[in-house]
This record gives structure tokens, C-alpha cells and sequence, in this order.
């Protein structure tokens, strides 16, 4: 060390907080800041062009604190970083129109997809990167530490500690990036109560926490995983009955995860039936890595599923999910504990197969959800969609899609894309090229974002017939058989039929009668539940659906 | 306790099409459509504003026994044209119930069933679809004198317009807890009376006034059965062979009068006023 130089200071971050704590302790009593100082702890701890999270979940947001943000003083406070891993609501977009904030990393945006994709395009948002749910969190400890946290719990005490309970989902990871690294955390709490003892339970310890504040109203979670049973069409149940034959037995699938369309929906209302009837129960569908979805409580009920771990929760599934703690991962409370960052893990490194719908697939089997205008995000589909190949565990379904002639020969994860050939309104599934394409262009997206990728997707199903893409020997072989499952679109009409025979008799494509699942049996009468009414009855009154589902 | 085994035996009724519920319901023997969909018997109305016709016009109508009475069951299909009462298929009903009126008169009763799952007149059709559901009303209460006349609304389409007043004039109605039961629906409703009086997308709200445990509370159905088609076939084959009823909301007209004399239009009605209401005035006994 040269005699001049000044000695370095090994703990700034932790004096900078102490500094921005300092300006805010005569407004706190314990933790707790009253509602109406909210501006005052914010400006006190947030620092223009700091990086900041505000908890935007796919279900729980902390709605109250980021109503909060949007409403101060851009002149006081301006170009923060706003880290989200998901942004789903109008103010999370506000504070970017007000020049609060300039810089943008999320993940999803969900409802917000439109207005999101319009402010990129006319730069009033600058994206750093539109990531999948566990690569954000995973930034959180590199190169995206975040200063402030914004985060949101049921139940808060004076001591800071949280009971986040069925709706956890990100926040320990969020909360564990700023408490450890000299970063500040604030709660929102729909209830303030004075001692722990008065917490169902502790999911945050209060010592990671600087500041809880009650919220004006109960923080806003939409139910995204239910689905009526009603609007199941005749083509997703004959489809749902090939992919419980033609993949999910075919394979032996233990562990899964389903998307949240009325595809899977389906195949979850025909395990007790029409999977029963194949004697498949305790083979096939056990072990889940889900949200507590309604349509799942006839498989839970008649016994198919061992277990079910969950990335958030769902609305009306509080008191069914706590009654069945065999099934569920809940705390000593009973309530269903969830916990998005484990639960994407398990997806991607434990999970045998997903199975999902899209909206785009191009020729090589490339697939996005995104269309032009609408910049949707990834969530995590990418993660759940394809092979982790850092996987070393054998599973018979994974390691049935192993080469058997290659000594090396690993398995794969099953990722399947479930879709009809034509959408809503008759547009083609299937497109020459994605939209996604189009707007990485028009938003300067350095990757074009795409859902899944053609090379990762093992099998296509749609009415046509199943494509056993993990089989193709080839990049034209992969096509042809993609083409061949393609119906009558531009695509599937330009399919040569002798290559189409060639493909079924090699068994890469199997046709519904090759399987053996007859169209005229898939009908509605084959759900196990055809109403909301009917999974209340399933659940024994346990289901409690938002209103907006009720038909009696 | 959930009873895996029983659910799973449910067969819903709301989910077969028309024709596939009177072939479920009636004893499987001796089962007979009367003019069938080969008869081609179409609306003459609706090719004319190019809408697609059905050759049944949406109406099937099937003889054959229940628990060995004979019935004659009329059911109206819910996926075509919204359940609505054409002029064809409104005399296809009108036409059953007079054969069945006349086998009564003759001393040979055949009992009418009628799966009302119906948006009521078709509004593309207007009066000569009204002047059918007329008739049918006229024959309801005709036949009334001789044999049970028995109505059933499943949902979820419900039963409104002119035909709830069919309902209405049943011997005996029965209903789900999906089924909905009223003369206006609630768009209707919401579109003349405003979102204020009445919110068609406030479905609890919809069901607490016009759902059929609502209804069978009030006195205005009398009974429930749930969505499952041999629940359904014990219930209509106890009803097919009982007495006629005269259930209270055919008789005591008075007491209707006295609880529309109570109501205040004013107060925003609720399932539970409007179940204290009927309870007052007595009209549910």
C-alpha cells in the first residue's frame, strides 16, 4: 500500500443505509411508518438512479407502495431502475410516463402487454433485457443488486416479520437480494399486528425487513389459473385424450408441469375418467409443479396426484389447498406455502415434462406467444419449456427419449406444445415466420423472444395427429413431420403425403386412429367436472371461486 | 366427505344436445321422434336473413314411456339459435301437447315433459313465433285437468320470455341450481332498466334473484334435482305417475297481488328481500 493512499472503506453500503435510514426514523414506531408518511420514507429511501423492485408477481402486487412510487415528485426523484418481475399494473407503467423512472429489466407483463410494447417502441421505456423468471432473480445477485425493495405481505408485526403465506411466490428471493446486500426493504401489509404470535406464521423474518406499512386496501391478486370447465371444446378434449395416450402413457410421465389453457385443463378433468378407464392411475401425473388450479381437485380427489408444489397460489383455493396438506407443501398454520423461485427449479430440473399451447409456431417448430404489438414477456415458459442440461437424474420418461445405440445418450425433458392448427378467428398457428421476429426489430430487442425453441420441443400435438419431433434425424425430417401434423394450413397443405406415410409407419407421426382414440368418444360427458358448480361439489364445498365464476 | 365414485357416475344433463337428453331420460325401449329431423320440417324464416336453418328447427319431440308411464317429451335445444321459439318448432310443441290433450280427453293420458332451455320467442320470427308459444300456453293449462304437466330447466341457457310463462303455467316445475328462471333476462333487463338496477355481469347477484334455488325457495319451482341425467329420471318417474298438483303459485292468485302491492319498486331488490317478501305475504306455502 503506498504511504498516500487512503485507507479503503470496506462497509459503504451498509453507512449509506444507515444514512437513508437515519432521514426516515422519527416517522417510524418499531418498523412500522404510518400510511399517510408513505411519500416521505420513500423520498428518504430511494435515491435517484437507484435499482429498485417493486414486487410485481404474477399474482400478488404490491400495489399500494407502487401507487405510492408513481405519485411522488419527478423533479425530486427521476431515472430509477426499475426491476420487475412482472408488470401488471398501470402504475408499474406510470412512474416510466412520469420520468420517475427511465431503465426497465423484467420478466412478464401480462395485461400490460400492449401498453408496454407502445413505450418501448417510443423509447420512453429503455429495456435492459426481458428475462425468464429464475435468470431475473439470478441477476438480483450479479449484476442487478437491487437498493430498495418494494415488497407486499397479508400480515406484517411491529418487528418487521412477514406472513406472506399461500401468495410467497418471489418475495424471499426478492427480499434476500437487498437484505444482504445493504439494500432497503419495505413492506406493504394488509395488517399490521403488534407481535409475531399474531402471524399465522413467520416467511420473512422481520430482521430483513426496515419498514412495514399498513396498505389502504388489500393488495390486488388476480385469479389467472382458473378455467371454466364450460368452455371446453369437443377438439381439446379428443386432444387431451391423444396426449394422455400418445405421450403422457406412451412415456410413463411422473412429474409435470401444465400450462394454464383450456388444453391442459382438460387433460387434467379426463385423469378420473377417461385416464381411469386406461388404467393409468399411479403410473402416470403425480407429482406436480402447478399453481393450485380448480380443474386439478377431481385428480386430487380420486386420487391420481401425490403431490403438488406451486409457484403462487390461486383465489378460492385457500381453504381446499389447506385440507389437503398430504397433496399441498403448507406451513405449520395450514396455509399453502408458494415460492416461485423453487418452484421454476423444480420445473426445469426435476420436472419429466411440460406441456403448454402457444400462438405462433414456425416451420422448424419455433414457438412465441408474442404477436406484433404486444410485447407479453416470458414468465416461465423458457425454463419450464426446455431441456436443463445440467440435469443428471434419471427418470424413465426422461431417459426414454435417450439415443440407446449412444453410450453417452442422455435423456431429455419432455416439452410438448399442444395446439389446435387454426386460432380463434381462423388465423394459422402455423406462420412462416413469428412475429416475434418483427418486434424484436421494431422494440431493438437483441434476442428475438421467442417461448420455446423448435430444437427443444419434443413433441407437436394437434387434432391432426401427434409429431414425435425428439425422433427427427434431421433439421428436414423435423419439418416434415411438424408439416404433416399441420392440418390444413398454408403449411401442412404443402406436406408431401408420401413423406406424411413414410413418417407413420416409421412411428414419428401417429395419426388419432394409430393411437386408437376415436373422435366420436370426445365429448364433453367425458370431463370429470363440466362447471365451477361441479368442482365445488368435487371439492366438498372446500372451493371457494371469485364470483365472476359462480353459475348458481 | 366427497363421494368419488358418485361424481364420477354423474352423467350431466347440460351437456348432451336435446335429442341425446329425451333418449337418456325416457325408458330405452319403445323410444319414437315425432317429426324427426328427416321430416325437414325447417324455418321458412330464417333462410331469408341468412341464418343457417336446422332441420329439426331446434325442436325435438320423442314418444315412448318412463318407468313405463307414457309421456311425450318435448325438449328445446339449447346450441341452436339460443334455445329460441320459432314458428316451426314452437307448432311442433303446440302440436305434441294437442295429440297428448286428445289422447287425455280419450281416456288414454300421456304425460307432458318439457326440457325448457330456451331464450324464448325468436326474435327473427316475432309474432308467428309468439302466436306458437300462445298456443302452447293455452294447451298447458287444457291438459292441466287431466295429467301432470312437468317442466324442467337445467340451465344453463335458463328459460325466459314467453316460455318462462310455459314454466310458469307447469303442473309442476323442476329446476337445477344452474338453471335461471325469469321473464327478462338480465341483459335485457340491464339494457332497458340500466346497469344500475340491474348488473348482468354480477352473476351472484343474477343467480340470488333468478336461480333455481331461489325459485324453489320462493315457491315458484317446485323441485331441485341435480345436474345428473338418473337423478333426474327418478325424479320425472315419480313425477310422471303422481296425482296432478295444484301448487300454490297457480291458485292463489290474491296472494300475488297483495305481495306486488308490497313491493316498493324503489328499493333494490335481493335474493334474501325477495325471499322475506314472499315469506310475508305467504305465496310460498
Amino acid at each position: 500500500m503506498s504511504p498516500n493512499a487512503v485507507p479503503r472503506q470496506w462497509n459503504t453500503r451498509a453507512v449509506d443505509k444507515q444514512r437513508r435510514l437515519d432521514r426516515i426514523t422519527h416517522l417510524l414506531s418499531d418498523k412500522v411508518a404510518p400510511r399517510a408518511s408513505i411519500a416521505e420514507v420513500l423520498y428518504g429511501c430511494i435515491t435517484s438512479g437507484d435499482r429498485v423492485i417493486a414486487e410485481g408477481n404474477n399474482q400478488k402486487q404490491a400495489d399500494f407502495l407502487s401507487r405510492a412510487l408513481a405519485d411522488l415528485d419527478p423533479e425530486r426523484l427521476h431515472d430509477l431502475h426499475m426491476i420487475q418481475p412482472s408488470v401488471g399494473r398501470p402504475e408499474h407503467l406510470a412512474v416510466f410516463e412520469k420520468g420517475i423512472a427511465k431503465k426497465l429489466d423484467f420478466a412478464f407483463s401480462g395485461t400490460q402487454s400492449h401498453r408496454i410494447g407502445a413505450l418501448m417502441m417510443d423509447g420512453t421505456i429503455e429495456v435492459g433485457a426481458i428475462h425468464t423468471y429464475i435468470e431475473l432473480y439470478a441477476r438480483l445477485f450479479v449484476d442487478l443488486i437491487p437498493k430498495v425493495v418494494l415488497t407486499a405481505a397479508f400480515k406484517a408485526d411491529r418487528a418487521g416479520n412477514l406472513y406472506t403465506g399461500p401468495s410467497t411466490e418471489d418475495t424471499p428471493a426478492l427480499v434476500e437480494a437487498a437484505a444482504f446486500s445493504g439494500g432497503i426493504v419495505i413492506a406493504q401489509a394488509n395488517e399490521i399486528v403488534d407481535d409475531v404470535s399474531q402471524l399465522d406464521r413467520v416467511d420473512i423474518p422481520g430482521s430483513w425487513v426496515d419498514v412495514v406499512v399498513e396498505a389502504d386496501r388489500p393488495f390486488y391478486i388476480e385469479p389467472l389459473f382458473t378455467r371454466d370447465p364450460r368452455h371446453i371444446t369437443n377438439v381439446q378434449i379428443f386432444m387431451a385424450m391423444m396426449a394422455i395416450k400418445g405421450i403422457y402413457a406412451e412415456h410413463g410421465v411422473a412429474s409435470l408441469n401444465h400450462g394454464i389453457g383450456f388444453n391442459t385443463a382438460a387433460i387434467e378433468l379426463l385423469l378420473p375418467t377417461y385416464g381411469e378407464k386406461l388404467g393409468l392411475k399411479g403410473q402416470i401425473a403425480k407429482n406436480w409443479v402447478l399453481n393450485p388450479h380448480p380443474t386439478l381437485i377431481p385428480a386430487i380427489e380420486s386420487g391420481w396426484v401425490e403431490s403438488v408444489h406451486c409457484f403462487g397460489t390461486e383465489l378460492g383455493m385457500e381453504d381446499y389447498v389447506a385440507a389437503r396438506g398430504d397433496v399441498f407443501f403448507t406451513g405449520h398454520d395450514g396455509s399453502l406455502r408458494s415460492n416461485r423461485a423453487f418452484c421454476q427449479l423444480a420445473g426445469q430440473y426435476a420436472a419429466d415434462m411440460f406441456i403448454g399451447a402457444t400462438l405462433q409456431i414456425d416451420p422448424d417448430g419455433n414457438s412465441s406467444t408474442v404477436t406484433t404489438s404486444r410485447v407479453s414477456g416470458f414468465g416461465g415458459a423458457p425454463n419450464l419449456g426446455s431441456d436443463a442440461r445440467g440435469r443428471r437424474h434419471a427418470t424413465p420418461a426422461w431417459a426414454d427419449l435417450a439415443d440407446e445405440n449412444d453410450p453417452l445418450g442422455r435423456g431429455r425433458k419432455l416439452v410438448v406444445q399442444m395446439v389446435e392448427t387454426f386460432q380463434a378467428g381462423l388465423t394459422p398457428t402455423f406462420v412462416d415466420e413469428l412475429d416475434a421476429v418483427t418486434v424484436a426489430k421494431k422494440a431493438n430487442l437483441a434476442v428475438a423472444p421467442v417461448m420455446v425453441y423448435g430444437d427443444d420441443t419434443t413433441h407437436l400435438l394437434t387434432e391432426e395427429g401427434i409429431a414425435y419431433l425428439y425422433m427427427a434425424e434431421s433439421l428436414a425430417e423435423r419439418r416434415a413431420m411438424i408439416a404433416a401434423v399441420a392440418g390444413v394450413t398454408p403449411l401442412g397443405r404443402a406436406a408431401d403425403p408420401a413423406e406424411t406415410r413414410r413418417l407413420r409407419e416409421a412411428g414419428k407421426v401417429k395419426w388419432p386412429s394409430d393411437l386408437g382414440v376415436s373422435r366420436a368418444e370426445a365429448t364433453r360427458s367425458q370431463l370429470a367436472a363440466s362447471s365451477i358448480a361441479d368442482l365445488v361439489d368435487w371439492s366438498g364445498g372446500l372451493y371457494n371461486p371469485p364470483a365472476r365464476f359462480r353459475s348458481w | 366427505m366427497t363421494d368419488v365414485a358418485d361424481l364420477l357416475e354423474r352423467q350431466s344433463i347440460v351437456e348432451l344436445p336435446a335429442r341425446a337428453r329425451c333418449q337418456a331420460l325416457l325408458d330405452s325401449a319403445g323410444q319414437r321422434e315425432l317429426l324427426g329431423p328427416f321430416e325437414r320440417l325447417r324455418s321458412p324464416w330464417l333462410p331469408k336473413q341468412d341464418i343457417v336453418t336446422q332441420a329439426d328447427d331446434g325442436v325435438v319431440i320423442m314418444r315412448g314411456t318412463l318407468g313405463g308411464q307414457a309421456v311425450v317429451m318435448a325438449a328445446v335445444e339449447p346450441a341452436f339459435q339460443g334455445g329460441s321459439m320459432g314458428e316451426v318448432g314452437g307448432a311442433k310443441i303446440a302440436g305434441a301437447l294437442a295429440c297428448a290433450l286428445a289422447d287425455a280427453e280419450n281416456g288414454t293420458p300421456v304425460v307432458p315433459i318439457l326440457l325448457l332451455e330456451t331464450g324464448g320467442v325468436r326474435l327473427q320470427e316475432a309474432n308467428c313465433g309468439l302466436a306458437a308459444i300462445a298456443e302452447i300456453h293455452d294447451l298447458i293449462v287444457a291438459l292441466r285437468a287431466y295429467v301432470p304437466v312437468i317442466g324442467v330447466v337445467t340451465g344453463p341457457v335458463g328459460c325466459f320470455g314467453g316460455m318462462s310463462i310455459a314454466a310458469g303455467l307447469c303442473s309442476e316445475l323442476i329446476v337445477t341450481r344452474e338453471a335461471r328462471l325469469g321473464l327478462n333476462g338480465p341483459q335485457v333487463i340491464e339494457q332497458e332498466a340500466g346497469v344500475d338496477e340491474f348488473d348482468s355481469r354480477d352473476r351472484p347477484m343474477i343467480w340470488s334473484l333468478l336461480g333455481g334455488e331461489q325459485r324453489v325457495t320462493t315457491g315458484l319451482a317446485e323441485h331441485r334435482v341435480a345436474d345428473d341425467i338418473a337423478a333426474l329420471r327418478r325424479l320425472l318417474g315419480e313425477r310422471v305417475k303422481a296425482d296432478v298438483q295444484t301448487p300454490a303459485r297457480l291458485a292463489a292468485t290474491e296472494r300475488f297481488e297483495n305481495l306486488l302491492a308490497a313491493i316498493d319498486p324503489a328499493a333494490k331488490a335481493t335474493g334474501e328481500s325477495t325471499r322475506e317478501q314472499f315469506a310475508a305475504t305467504g305465496a310460498t306455502s
